[in-house]
């Protein structure tokens, strides 16, 4: 609690310093964006209304709580329910003696489950085990939200012990995520969004509502088949990589002339009627993104499409051709998506989204140009090799006592921050070192009490959040670091962000 | 591969874990990898071309290996478009997926008249090595076959039993019609030959 009387103390002290520094050209911002800006939870915000509205489930009263999203407020009274709730759920496991998955230790000691299951809590969809074997515990889970929402309210979130219960419902589905990690509820529920836009992207969303109008007790398992590994594949990204906390994407470190070769071999070789995205990307990281001029893509949905290529070894044996849903773009309705391999070794791969269902060969003849001319110019040396040596050591900053650091700029949705380095190497402390982030993450963005500045010292490393109009800036620090020096430690980074950021973001949107 | 350089559509539709995907890998780029590379579902579909010698004449297969999730079927249509030649694959050792031939047959008699069908059985090495793994009735098989006038291959990725065989039998039945084809429209051109003849008279 002290910390965070200090954290707003800080804030209002430091206010003065904060408008010092260069607000209206934070590095990597860009009046001409690819993207669509995001804030962390602004459209999660938005999402949520959207949720309770299609759940067919609001009240007056909920929707109170929603707009001012007191998330405190609305825990208290969801507690009171939820440690009744959760006394029910502890003795109900036990019961289920015969149930393998539900009681072994390595089932219960996982720290993240995700679920999905229908309104008629048909299972769908389980992290960990199988689904088949969890149909008990899903039909619980179902039991709840429809208990809680005949009371005319709607089950958000519970917590039990050190363990977070989230429940989101949308379109006859409902998603349940269980932590007993760092994640706020606020994280859960965006990283169920997520999952929930994964199922959109494969289905539409039209097809979903279709399919649930027309059996209310349809086991959606039959159309997902095969898509399993892309929510496990998603979840497990969730876990690691920062920019989907962040709202944000990496993109690759390429000089500004190489990146620009790369936007205009696609511009030139791909400029087709209907096509609307052009993009390359590698390793979740983007390295160019063109689109035409009246589309934006979001973020969430690039995630989507990273995620995509990411998760299936198919697109590597040949070139494909894949209905794809961006649910931010058009949830309705699907993209014909060509995906291929520029490379050999499959690290750098193309994809050409477009409305036209017969343009394959069209668009496989662009490709193919396309590859030629980023040969020519040797692009694709250039993209592998900032693939192979690692993007940036903290050390190049410069900065004494900065361990690490994540760096979003808000008007690009693109985020930038270091590699990993001592002794952030074990996969027990990057899992650290990223609750860490979550934590500052959710302190600074607390819906009742959002913050500037924070500075909080913890027992292994001194931790620097601080949020303007332009970016987002977290900082680790080692434990000894004072406020003052932390704050001068930061502004000489943001100056150092600001002289790489041609190499870091992309800040010229290409069009065709 | 240009589109404008296929020669023949040829699509291949099947229940997933049919084995679609191996009995392209085999028949493009001879290989199997179906015991080290733990199985991958296809997403979508994936384009590959092949072009063969038949009787002296180079003709370019463009195959279409389409996913067989079912999620897929209501947008199969672009897929399967135009295709001169399907393969529906079953898998030798699971007869659902043989019962969705039929719904394949089906689909196709509807919207795709003149599209030829090859019904192909797949994973015929594991058949070979245990019979007791049979789970699809090779008279069944072939009486399916007769009814809608398709040949029936069993084929094998593994070894590559029967593979080439197929695509040959695609490219020669192929060549077969388009003399025909070729003559009729020869045949046509003729006849408007002849009948622009009496106009032009007129109009001199």
């Amino acid at each position: 609690m002290s910390d965070l009387k200090e954290a707003e103390h800080q804030n209002t002290s430091e206010s003065s310093d904060q408008g010092e520094f260069l607000e209206e050209n934070a590095p990597g911002e860009s009046e001409n964006p690819m993207l669509i800006a995001s804030d962390s939870y602004e459209n999660l915000n938005y999402e949520i209304l959207d949720g309770t509205s299609t759940a067919q489930r609001q009240t007056p009263n909920t929707e109170s709580n929603e707009t001012s999203t007191g998330e405190e407020s609305n825990n208290e009274e969801q507690t009171e329910t939820a440690n009744d709730v959760a006394k029910k759920k502890q003795e109900i496991v036990p019961v289920e003696e015969d149930h393998d998955d539900v009681n072994s230790e390595h089932w219960r000691s996982q720290s993240k489950h995700i679920f999905i299951l229908s309104e008629a809590g048909k299972p769908i969809y389980s992290r960990h085990g199988s689904e088949d074997k969890l149909v008990t515990i899903m039909g619980v889970m179902q039991a709840l939200v429809s208990f809680v929402g005949d009371a005319k309210d709607s089950l958000r979130c519970m917590i039990a012990g050190d363990h977070k219960f989230v429940f989101l419902v949308r379109d006859h589905l409902l998603l349940v995520g269980v932590s007993s990690g760092m994640d706020s509820t606020h994280q859960i529920l965006l990283q169920l969004t997520y999952v929930y836009n994964q199922v959109i992207s494969v289905l539409t969303q039209s097809t979903l509502c279709k399919i649930f109008k027309q059996r209310r007790n349809y086991d959606l398992r039959r159309m997902l088949s095969g898509a399993e590994k892309f929510f496990d594949n998603l979840i497990n990204l969730m876990d690691s990589e920062p920019g989907l906390l962040l709202g944000a994407v990496r993109c690759l470190p390429l000089d500004g002339s190489v990146r620009e070769i790369i936007a205009q071999s696609i511009v030139q070789h791909a400029k087709i009627k209907d096509l609307v995205f052009g993009l390359i990307i590698t390793n979740n990281q983007l390295i160019a993104l063109v689109r035409i001029k009246k589309y934006y893509l979001h973020p969430m949905d690039l995630h989507l499409i990273m995620n995509l290529v990411n998760a299936s070894e198919s697109f590597k044996t040949a070139e494909s051709w894949t209905p794809l849903c961006l649910p931010k773009f058009d949830s309705s309705g699907f993209l014909q998506a060509h995906i291929s391999y520029l490379d050999d070794s499959c690290n750098t791969c193309l994809l050409l989204l477009t409305v036209d269902r017969e343009s394959f060969f069209t668009l496989s003849d662009c490709k193919s140009k396309i590859k030629e001319r980023l040969l020519k110019y040797n692009a694709l040396r250039a993209i592998s090799d900032s693939l192979q040596k690692t993007a940036y050591g903290i050390q190049q900053c410069g900065i004494n006592d900065l361990r690490h650091f994540l760096y979003k700029s808000k008007s690009t949705a693109q985020y930038t921050s270091p590699e990993l380095e001592a002794p952030y190497v074990t996969q027990k402390e990057k899992d650290r070192l990223f609750g860490l982030y979550k934590y500052l993450h959710h302190r600074i963005h607390t819906s009742g009490r959002p913050l500037k500045i924070l500075f909080h010292v913890g027992p292994y490393e001194t931790l620097l959040g601080w949020v303007t109009q332009g970016f987002e800036l977290y900082a680790v620090f080692g434990p000894l670091v004072t406020k003052t020096s932390a704050i001068h430690a930061v502004n000489k980074l943001l100056r150092w962000i600001k002289r790489e950021e041609d190499r870091l973001f992309i800040l010229n949107s290409v069009t065709f | 591969m240009s589109g404008n350089k296929v020669d023949i559509k040829v699509v291949l539709l099947g229940k997933s874990y049919a084995g679609k995907t191996c009995l392209v890998e085999r028949y493009l780029h001879e290989r199997f990898n179906g015991e080290t590379v733990p199985y991958q579902n296809t997403i979508g579909a994936a384009f590959g071309a092949k072009k063969v010698d038949v009787n002296g004449k180079k003709i370019v297969l463009g195959i279409w290996d389409t996913a067989g999730s079912e999620r897929y079927e209501s947008m199969s249509r672009i897929y399967y478009r135009n295709a001169k030649a399907a393969i529906l694959c079953f898998d030798l050792t699971d007869k659902s997926s043989f019962d969705r031939i039929r719904f394949w047959i089906g689909e196709l008699q509807t919207h795709e008249e003149a599209c030829k069908i090859y019904i192909c059985a797949t994973k015929k090495d594991i058949i070979d090595a245990d019979p007791n793994t049979r789970d699809v009735n090779e008279k069944e098989a072939q009486a399916l076959a007769k009814d809608v006038m398709a040949e029936l291959y069993e084929t094998s990725s593994k070894t590559g039993e029967n593979i080439n065989e197929l695509f040959m039998a695609i490219a020669q039945y192929y060549l077969e019609t388009v003399k025909t084809t070729e003559v009729k429209e020869d045949m046509i051109y003729l006849n408007e030959v002849k009948k622009r003849l009496p106009c032009s008279c007129k109009s001199t």
